[in-house]
């Protein structure tokens, strides 16, 4: 089932020294994701305020720092708050470092779910394109299937280039699939 | 570690060599701070990290970069984006863009217990952004080790501060927050190049 692959995934990932998960409803509950991490030891888990593109510039600084974070944005819509970072620094670290920094950061996002209730339209938005545009270093990957899931958070992971992946899941498939 | 006399010939040496048409890209030279970049310095160890924006020749060569390793990526075009890896320094041209990285290595030295700090220096325009007075909140509400070193001149690019803010001074002016430092100084070259138009 895609909520159990994804528990399983945060798991997988969370048994690692080198992991911290962070963003908002990431220690307490709030979103569909903080579903998937309730398995998770607490001093594995950032709560941070609402500031994305704080967080995300953090979650670069972790990871020069040697950490790997998975930085957690609940929905694709809340995710454009922290584009200046995601672009400007986090997907174009290579260059403007003369590729002597590399960052490991894995992004987790969602498309907002639709069903049963519609959250609107500041919710419910699928920017994978406009993304995949918008950064060259920075693999995204979308994760349709239950079975794609785990293998997308492993690669994300265990990646030797040091770059970063932005993982896109289902709010709908939570409960779907 | 180098002088303020060695300091005013490097970026006098960068002004010669861009005005010659030497260097195809932006160069924002320091002047005026010498003295009181030295004195930031001789509180920085070679494990700290230092975080800078555009203006970053002054941390390299402090930080104890050799100046000829400055110099060539300065010649080969990434002035306003210096990173030394081997020296923990990394730098940013985009306005804020290293205040949320410095507070996030912070974050993963306190989390690590490792004996280090980092460094973040700010012109007087980003500090009052947004951007700044999450991340300065942040670190001083969490104790990160870190310090965010204010540099004021009062402009950002021909743009006066405060002015532009309806502010008499800037906010960190006389603050109290010991993650602040926080220094005031005039800048004889603009804010970017070194007063000559370079035609190429």
């Amino acid at each position: 089932m895609y909520f159990d692959e994804l528990k399983r995934a945060m798991e997988w990932l969370a048994g690692h020294d080198d992991t911290i998960f962070l963003g908002q409803a990431v220690a307490v509950p709030g979103t569909a994701m903080s579903n998937t991490l309730t398995g998770i030891a607490q001093e594995k888990l950032m709560e941070l305020p609402v500031a994305e593109e704080m967080q995300m510039g953090m979650s670069l600084g972790l990871a020069l720092a040697g950490q790997v974070p998975i930085s957690i944005y609940p929905r694709f819509n809340f995710l454009l708050l922290a584009m200046n970072q995601l672009v400007n620094h986090l997907d174009r670290i290579g260059q403007i470092s003369n590729f002597g920094y590399s960052a490991k950061v894995i992004i987790r996002t969602s498309i907002g779910s639709e069903r049963p209730l519609h959250p609107q339209h500041q919710h419910v938005g699928d920017f994978t394109e406009a993304f995949r545009l918008m950064l060259g270093n920075i693999q995204v990957l979308r994760v349709e299937e239950p079975e794609d899931i785990f293998p997308a958070y492993r690669q994300a992971y265990e990646r030797k280039d040091g770059q970063s992946t932005l993982i896109i899941e289902y709010g709908d498939y939570l409960s779907e699939k | 570690m180098i002088d303020a006399d060695g300091l005013r010939s490097f970026e006098e040496r960068v002004a010669q060599a861009f005005n010659d048409g030497k260097i195809r890209a932006p160069v924002h030279l320091y002047s005026g701070n010498e003295e009181v970049m030295i004195k930031m310095f001789q509180d920085i160890s070679s494990r700290d990290w230092v975080l800078c924006s555009w203006r970053s020749h002054y941390q390299a060569l402090l930080k104890g970069v050799p100046a000829e390793e400055v110099f060539s990526e300065i010649i080969a075009g990434r002035s306003i984006s210096l990173c030394f890896p081997n020296y923990r320094m990394f730098s940013s041209a985009i306005v804020g863009g290293i205040l949320p990285i410095a507070t996030g290595i912070a974050l993963a030295i306190k989390r690590e217990r490792r004996v280090e700090r980092v460094h973040c220096f700010l012109g007087d325009m980003t500090a009052e952004s947004g951007i700044a007075h999450e991340c300065v909140k942040y670190s001083t509400n969490h104790d990160l080790p870190i310090r965010f070193i204010i540099e004021d001149n009062g402009q950002s690019v021909c743009t006066e501060t405060f002015p532009t803010w309806g502010m008499l001074a800037s906010s960190f002016e006389n603050c109290s927050n010991s993650k602040i430092v926080y220094y005031q100084y005039e800048n004889t070259y603009p804010h970017a190049g070194a007063g000559v138009r370079v035609q190429f």
